[in-house]
């Protein structure tokens, strides 16, 4: 039983959620329903898959959660602020909190890896000393040190993606979403970026990541919230892909 | 402050390189906004043109000779004059006797030969105004064949019908002018929203990543407005050099063909300034509503 799900052993280590959504739901204005009253609680330092077929409310979920969409009803609170209704201005703020990941890279194809990595930094923090030692410091960590001065093209998506995740965690976010980070990717590729994700989540950075990748979430045991439908149909510690039993999801 | 600076090296710094980077599209929303200030500083300068024309034919028509009676007595028409000269609305008067008015009609031959034919002098006296206002020139009218001293038969030179005509002329150009000047300006301004819509659409990934990392929306737009001021003031001088030129070809042939057009030099200086204004208000405006779209992330 993970410690989110009891309320009164998260009290006593006096852990709080550094995301919780309560009875959240998003209804588009097309009248999709793509979520239905979710409750979710990830307490800092956690690692958790968040799994589900095409259109079950995942990507939603993590819109909501850097406010690119606004919810329809409830709540939902990053880091003890409640987002649902925070001011347009305030937004900057709440998203250096979060460092982000898509299946798409979203990388600058004619700025170098290096450059790629440092434009987060100049964007947010203009004027941050010792830019280039905190651009190679998170190069290294993704294992790209010797690629500093590559453009994107030069490299295979792993590559990319590392590139993508070095600039998300360049300015030390304090939680690492990652939506389909490996939805492009080869097995053994895509095992080595969820190893660099782990290791993320081993330094203390709480990890949401958004897959379909089945064997990942099956090796790993960490975990894992399951969406259909848009409600969340199970949440187990050390969970699976799918339930025991359960064919498709 | 170290910060400020920082940021704003940055907009500079960035501006300039996507506008190298994109240097294709860059171009192609410099070579539309120059064109278009091209057609509105043209437009501009050929209005004054027409406009500094018909002043000088307003200001030649704006005359009117009040012809005297032969009977007048000169004490009734220095008196006359006097009270003429103090009218707000004349510019100047002055008299002209039967025989300045003879030396003057004789530079027509026939005339010349008429006036020998006669033996005598036929032409009368008169008084020849000079008016502020061409409207004025129907009431001057008026004036003098209510007054004994003017001739009966023929009190003014007055032909309401050229007045008339240059009256209405004026007018359509007028109108004429403003219209088209409204047009080009409402085209203008939908072509370069466009245009800097697509430049920033091309750069859209760049605004995504720079929203979702946490750039403030201000950090966001300047380089692009900046860049738009850039492209603004690169058309204002490209245009503003095709437009001067064009004036300059524009008033000689004018004058080769005898129009008295003279080359107003304050005038295309406050159009060179106007235009530069202009390419740098419509380029930071075109930039700041084409990002716009692209800023609800």
């Amino acid at each position: 039983m993970a410690v989110a799900e009891r309320p009164e052993v998260a009290m006593q280590l006096n852990l709080r959620p550094v995301i919780s959504f309560h009875g959240v739901s998003k209804v588009y204005p097309t009248g999709t329903v793509a979520l239905r009253d979710v409750e979710l609680a990830v307490l800092q330092g956690d690692f958790c898959f968040l799994v589900g077929a095409s259109g079950a409310g995942k990507s939603t979920l993590v819109r909501l959660l850097i406010r690119e969409e606004v919810a329809s009803t409830g709540r939902i609170f990053v880091d003890g602020q409640e987002i649902t209704r925070m001011a347009r201005r305030r937004l900057p703020k709440l998203r250096r909190k979060f460092g982000i990941v898509f299946q798409d890279y979203k990388l600058l194809s004619k700025r170098t890896v290096a450059q790629n990595v440092a434009f987060a930094l100049q964007v947010t923090r203009p004027g941050q000393r010792h830019l280039r030692e905190k651009v190679e410091e998170v190069l290294w960590i993704v294992g790209l040190e010797d690629k500093v001065d590559k453009y994107p093209d030069e490299l295979s998506g792993g590559e990319q993606q590392r590139v993508a995740i070095a600039r998300a965690l360049v300015h030390r976010p304090r939680i690492f979403v990652a939506d389909e980070p490996t939805g492009n990717l080869d097995p053994d590729t895509s095992w080595g970026i969820v190893q660099l994700l782990l290791q993320i989540n081993h330094r203390g950075t709480t990890v949401l990541m958004a897959t379909h990748n089945r064997e990942v979430v099956d090796l790993v045991r960490r975990r894992v919230i399951a969406i259909e439908g848009g409600r969340v149909i199970r949440d187990e510690a050390q969970g699976s892909y799918l339930r025991p039993g359960e064919a498709t999801l | 402050m170290r910060r400020i600076l920082a940021a704003l090296w940055f907009s500079i710094k960035s501006a300039g390189q996507n506008f190298r980077r994109n240097l294709g599209v860059s171009l192609a929303g410099v070579f539309t906004m120059g064109l278009i200030l091209f057609l509105v500083g043209g437009a501009l300068l050929f209005t004054h043109s027409v406009n500094s024309i018909l002043q000088a034919q307003q200001a030649n028509a704006s005359k009117i000779k009040i012809y005297l009676s032969d009977s007048a007595s000169l004490a009734s028409i220095a008196d006359f004059q006097t009270r003429l000269q103090h009218d707000p609305r004349v510019i100047s008067v002055s008299f002209e006797s039967k025989d300045q008015a003879a030396k003057e009609a004789s530079q027509d031959p026939d005339i010349q030969q008429a006036l020998s034919t006669l033996g005598s002098n036929p032409l009368p006296a008169s008084l020849n105004l000079d008016i502020k206002q061409l409207t004025d020139l129907a009431r001057f009218d008026q004036m003098a064949k209510s007054t004994p001293i003017a001739d009966k038969t023929t009190a003014t030179d007055y032909n309401p019908d050229v007045i008339n005509k240059l009256h209405t002329v004026i007018n359509i150009i007028e109108v004429v002018g403003g219209v088209i000047a409204l047009i080009l300006f409402v085209i203008s301004l939908v072509i370069i929203m466009n245009t800097i819509r697509t430049a920033v659409y091309a750069r859209r990934t760049e605004i995504e990543i720079m929203k979702l990392v946490g750039a403030t929306d201000w950090f966001v737009r300047w380089p692009f407005i900046l860049e738009g001021i850039i492209g603004g003031v690169l058309a204002a001088v490209f245009s503003g050099g095709v437009v001067f030129a064009g004036y300059h070809v524009f008033v000689q042939a004018a004058q080769r063909s005898l129009l008295s057009l003279p080359f107003d030099g304050s005038y295309t200086v406050t159009l060179l300034i106007l235009l530069v204004v202009g390419g740098v208000c419509v380029g930071a405006l075109g930039s700041y509503m084409g990002v716009r779209r692209f800023l609800s992330v």
